[in-house]
C-alpha cells in the first residue's frame, strides 16, 4: 500500500519534468499567437521594434543575440582550446589544481557580477581605444566569451582527458613531440567531446541574460559595425517585459522568448544527443 | 632545417601560446574577482546589515530588506526544488532505470539545466504572476524551484546509482517492501551525494538574476509579505547598478561580494561533504 | 647477489647501476640494476607483478620523462652514450628505441597512415617512398596480405591481433634499433598471440628485442635470454633455457615452479 503510493509520488515528480517542460512551451506558444498572426514571418525577420506604433519585428534582437554569441565562440574557443592544452599537457600537478580551484571561483560568481565588472571596468576601455560609446555588440562579445571561459575550458578538458594515456604514449613512442600528440592524437580522438562541449558552451552563451544586459544598450536596431549598441532577446526580455502596456506588446516579449528557448533547446541537443552521446557510446 | 627541427620549433610555438592563453585568461579572472574583492569589501559595513534601502544620498542606507528577500526566496525555491528533484531523482534509479520512458526525462532534465532561466521567467510570468495580477514571492520562488528540480534529479539520480546493488538485495531479502528498502538503505548509503546535490543546486539558483526579473521583481524595503513583490540581492544589485547613484552603485558592489561568498561557501560545503563522506 | 651471465654477443644496451626512483616516492623502484642486452636477441623480462619490469623497459625510451618528477640514476648506454643523460634528444632516442604497448594503439586514422605516422614525422613526404615503406613494414608484421586492399580504412576497424600487428608496422616503419614489447598479448585471444610470437621471433634478426611478459611459457617460447625480476631487483639473467632448467638462484626457481607469484 504505502510502496504503491510512494511510487506514485516518485513517478509523478519524474513525469512532473516533462509536464513543465511541454507546459512551458505551450504557454509560450499560446501567449506569442497574437504577435505571430499581427506579423506573420515579418516578426523574425523585420528589425523595426515600435511600440508606440504597435510594431514589433525582431530581427535586430535574434541578429544580437546570434552575432554576440558568434563573436563571444570567435573569441573564447581558441584561447579555451589553449587553456585546456594547457591545463592537460602542460601544466604540472600544482598548478593544475590552483587553476582548478580558480574555475570554481569562477563559477560560484553570479554572471550579473561579471555585467557589472563589464559595464564599469570593460567598456570604458573599448570606449577609449574605439571610440564611440563602448557599450555595443562587441563588449557583449568580450564579456560573454570572459564569462563562458571557465566552463569552456573546463569541458574541453574533460574531453581531451579521455584520451587514453596509451595512445599519447604509442604516439611519443614514435618520437612525437607534445604538439604532434595533440594534433594527431588527441584532437582526432576527442573530436567529438570537444565540439560537444564547445556547443553546450554555445547553447549557454546564447540565453545568458545578466552578463550582456549591462553592455548591450538595449537598442534595437541592426547593428552595422560591431561598436554600435544594440539588444539581444534575453536583453530585451530583461530590459522591456515589465514595461509592456499592450497585449500585442507582451505577446511579441513572449514570442521573443519562445524563439530563444527552440533557439537554445536545438542547440544543447545537438551538443548533447549528437556529440557527446557518440563519446558515451564509444567508451 | 630537418623535419624534427620544424616540429620540434611548432611544438615550442603551440606550447607557448597555450600558456599565454592561460596567462590570458586567468589575468582576466582574477581582475574580475580582484574587483568584486576590492569594491565589494571598501563598500561592506554594518549599515548594510542593520538598514533597508533608501532613496540614493542617505547615509542609512542598506541592504536588510535584499538580504532577507533572497533568503525567503531561496528557501522557498528549495522546498519546491529539493523534494520534487529527490522524488524524481528516485524514480529514474530505483523503478525507472533503463527505460525509455527514464531515459527520455533524463535528456529532456540535462536540457533544461542549460536552458535558458530568463525564459523561465517569462513562463511564471504567465502562469503565475498574470493571473495573480501582480509580482510576488511565490512567482520569484516558483521559478527558481523549477531550475532547482533538474539539477537535484540528475546528482540524485547519479548518486542513486552509486549505492550498491547488493545492499538493496540484502535489504530485500530481509523482507523489506520497496519504499522501506529505498528510505532505509538506499538514501541512507546516498545520503552525502544527495546533500552535496542540494547545496550545489542552491548555491545554483542563488546567483539566478534574470528569472526573478519579473516574477518576483523588486522592492526598496524590507517585507515578508510572500504575496507581494520581494526584494532579492540580485535584482537589488542589478537596478544599483545600473542606476546613475554612487552610493547605490556601492550597495551593489556589497551586494555582490555578499551574494558572491555565500554562492562560493555553499560549493566549498557542497565539496567538503563529499569528500568527508568518501574518506569515511 | 645476482647472478648475471655475461654474454657472447655484442651488446645492444648495457645498464649498469640503474636506479629509477618514482615522484615522490621515498625508495627506488629499481635498485642498482646492471644488465647486458644482446643484439640481435629477445631477451624477456619476467617477474610477479609490482617486480619492476615494466619500469625498467619504460626506461629504455625514457617514457617516464612524460610524468615530471621522476628520477633515474647510474647508466644506460646505447651506440656509446648514456641515454639518461639530460642532454638526450628523446624525439631521436624514441625513433631508435621503439615501443608495443600491453594494448593494441591504433590511432584514430586510416591503416596507411597509422603506418606512415613515424615516417611522416621524420619528415618523409614523398608519396612513392612512403607507399613503399609502408607496403614494407606492412609485410613484415605480416598484416600486408589481410589490409593491403583497405588500406584507406578506419584502423579501428581490425581485429585485436590485427591492431597489435599494425602497431608493430608502425614501429619497424621507422627502422628503430630496438623494439620494446610491454606484454603485447596480454589483450590477445591465443591465435593472435601465436601470431605475434611468431612474428617477434622473425623480427630479431633486424632489430634486438626486449619483451617484457607475465606469461613465463611465452618467455620460454620466444626468447634467447631471460631476466627475473623480484622486488625491484634484477635477480638473474641467464639463458632462458639454463634459467627455466637450472635456475641459480632460489627465488628463481621458487617462482618459475609456481611457489609464488
Amino acid at each position: 500500500m504505502i510502496d504503491k503510493i510512494f511510487f506514485n509520488m516518485t513517478r509523478t515528480s519524474a513525469l512532473l519534468i516533462l509536464f513543465i517542460v511541454a507546459w512551458i512551451f505551450v504557454v509560450l506558444f499560446n501567449h506569442s499567437t497574437e504577435a505571430m498572426h499581427a506579423f506573420g514571418l515579418d516578426f523574425i525577420t523585420q528589425d523595426e521594434w515600435a511600440p508606440n506604433l504597435e510594431k514589433f519585428g525582431a530581427y535586430a534582437a535574434i541578429f544580437g543575440s546570434v552575432a554576440s554569441t558568434f563573436l563571444a565562440m570567435l573569441l573564447a574557443v581558441p584561447v579555451a582550446i589553449g587553456v585546456a592544452i594547457f591545463l592537460s599537457e602542460i601544466a604540472h600537478d600544482k598548478i593544475k589544481g590552483f587553476f582548478g580551484v580558480s574555475v570554481e571561483l569562477l563559477a560560484a560568481i553570479p554572471s550579473v557580477i561579471y555585467g557589472m565588472w563589464g559595464l564599469f571596468y570593460f567598456v570604458p576601455i573599448i570606449r577609449d581605444i574605439f571610440g564611440g560609446v563602448g557599450i555595443g555588440l562587441l563588449a557583449a562579445g568580450i564579456v560573454l566569451a570572459i564569462m563562458i571561459l571557465p566552463f569552456m575550458a573546463a569541458v574541453t578538458r574533460d574531453a581531451m582527458n579521455t584520451t587514453p594515456d596509451i595512445l599519447k604514449e604509442s604516439a611519443y613512442a614514435l618520437g612525437g613531440t607534445q604538439w604532434d600528440v595533440i594534433k594527431d592524437i588527441i584532437i582526432p580522438y576527442a573530436k567529438a567531446g570537444i565540439i560537444g562541449s564547445l556547443i553546450l558552451a554555445l547553447g549557454r552563451a546564447i540565453g545568458e541574460t545578466m552578463a550582456v544586459t549591462f553592455v548591450m544598450g538595449n537598442v534595437h536596431h541592426t547593428p552595422s559595425s560591431i561598436l554600435d549598441p544594440t539588444t539581444s532577446i534575453p536583453v530585451t526580455l530583461a530590459n522591456e517585459f515589465t514595461e509592456a502596456d499592450s497585449s500585442l506588446y507582451f505577446s511579441s516579449l513572449f514570442g521573443l522568448a519562445l524563439t530563444l528557448l527552440v533557439m537554445s533547446f536545438v542547440v544543447i541537443a545537438i551538443a548533447k544527443f549528437y556529440f557527446l552521446r557518440k563519446v558515451r557510446n564509444g567508451q | 632545417m630537418t623535419a624534427t627541427q620544424k616540429r620540434v620549433i611548432a611544438n615550442r610555438i603551440v606550447l607557448t601560446l597555450s600558456t599565454l592563453s592561460a596567462v590570458i585568461a586567468l589575468g582576466f579572472l582574477f581582475w574580475i574577482l580582484g574587483v568584486l574583492v576590492m569594491k565589494g569589501l571598501s563598500a561592506l559595513n554594518w549599515n548594510i546589515f542593520i538598514f533597508e534601502g533608501a532613496p540614493p544620498g542617505y547615509a542609512e542606507s542598506g541592504l536588510r530588506h535584499a538580504l532577507v528577500g533572497q533568503a525567503i526566496l531561496i528557501a522557498m525555491a528549495t522546498a519546491i526544488g529539493v523534494p520534487l528533484g529527490i522524488l524524481a531523482g528516485t524514480y529514474l534509479s530505483e523503478y525507472g532505470k533503463n527505460s525509455k520512458l527514464a531515459h527520455t526525462i533524463r535528456d529532456i532534465s540535462d536540457i533544461m539545466m542549460s536552458a535558458p532561466s530568463i525564459v523561465i521567467g517569462a513562463f511564471v510570468y504567465a502562469v503565475v504572476v498574470m493571473p495573480m495580477g501582480h509580482f510576488s514571492a511565490w512567482a520569484g520562488a516558483i521559478a527558481l524551484g523549477i531550475i532547482m528540480i533538474p539539477i537535484i534529479l540528475r546528482t540524485t539520480d547519479d548518486m542513486l546509482q552509486l549505492v550498491p546493488g547488493t545492499l538493496r538485495e540484502a535489504a530485500f531479502a530481509l523482507g523489506a517492501p520497496k519504499y522501506k528498502v529505498i528510505m532505509d538503505v538506499v538514501y541512507r548509503g546516498a545520503k552525502a551525494g544527495i546533500l552535496t546535490g542540494i547545496l550545489l543546486g542552491i548555491a545554483r539558483v542563488g546567483g539566478e538574476t534574470a528569472p526573478l526579473l519579473f516574477t518576483s521583481f523588486n522592492d526598496n524595503f524590507f517585507t515578508t509579505n510572500l504575496n507581494d513583490a520581494m526584494p532579492s540581492l540580485t535584482v537589488t544589485m542589478f537596478n544599483y547598478a545600473i542606476s546613475p547613484y554612487e552610493d547605490w552603485q556601492q550597495l551593489g558592489w556589497a551586494a555582490a561580494f555578499i551574494l558572491s561568498m555565500f554562492i562560493l561557501g555553499l560549493n566549498i560545503l557542497g565539496r567538503l561533504v563529499l569528500l568527508m563522506s568518501r574518506s569515511k | 647477489m645476482a647472478s648475471i651471465i655475461d654474454i657472447k654477443e655484442e651488446c645492444a644496451l648495457q645498464v649498469r647501476d640503474f636506479e629509477f626512483t618514482y615522484k615522490g616516492a621515498e625508495a627506488p623502484s629499481l635498485k642498482k640494476i646492471t644488465m647486458p642486452i644482446a643484439k640481435n636477441s629477445i631477451t624477456a623480462l619476467i617477474g610477479p607483478s609490482g617486480c619492476g619490469k615494466t619500469t625498467l623497459l619504460r626506461s629504455f625510451n625514457r617514457m617516464h620523462d612524460l610524468y615530471p618528477g621522476n628520477v633515474y640514476n647510474g647508466e644506460i648506454e646505447f651506440e656509446g652514450r648514456n641515454i639518461l643523460s639530460s642532454k638526450e634528444d628523446l624525439i631521436q632516442l624514441r625513433t631508435q628505441i621503439g615501443m608495443i604497448f600491453q594494448k593494441p594503439t591504433a590511432f584514430p586514422m586510416s591503416i596507411f597512415d597509422n603506418v606512415a605516422y613515424g615516417l611522416r614525422l621524420q619528415g618523409i613526404k614523398n608519396k612513392s617512398e612512403l607507399s613503399d615503406r609502408v607496403e614494407k613494414a606492412l609485410k613484415d608484421a605480416a598484416l600486408w596480405k589481410e589490409v593491403s586492399d583497405r588500406l584507406k580504412n578506419d584502423a579501428n576497424g581490425l581485429s585485436g591481433g590485427q591492431q597489435q600487428r599494425l602497431c608493430i608496422a608502425r614501429a619497424i616503419a621507422v627502422e628503430p634499433e630496438v623494439l620494446l614489447f610491454d606484454e603485447p598479448t596480454s589483450a590477445l585471444d591465443p591465435i593472435s598471440t601465436q601470431g605475434i610470437e611468431k612474428l617477434v621471433i622473425e623480427l630479431k634478426e633486424r632489430v634486438s628485442i626486449i619483451i617484457v611478459t607475465h606469461n613465463m611459457q611465452q618467455a620460454a617460447r620466444v626468447s634467447d635470454y631471460t631476466g627475473f625480476m623480484y622486488l625491484g631487483e634484477l635477480i638473474e639473467l641467464g639463458n632462458t633455457e639454463n634459467l627455466f632448467v637450472t635456475p641459480k638462484e632460489k627465488l628463481t626457481q621458487e617462482y618459475i615452479t609456481g611457489k609464488f607469484g
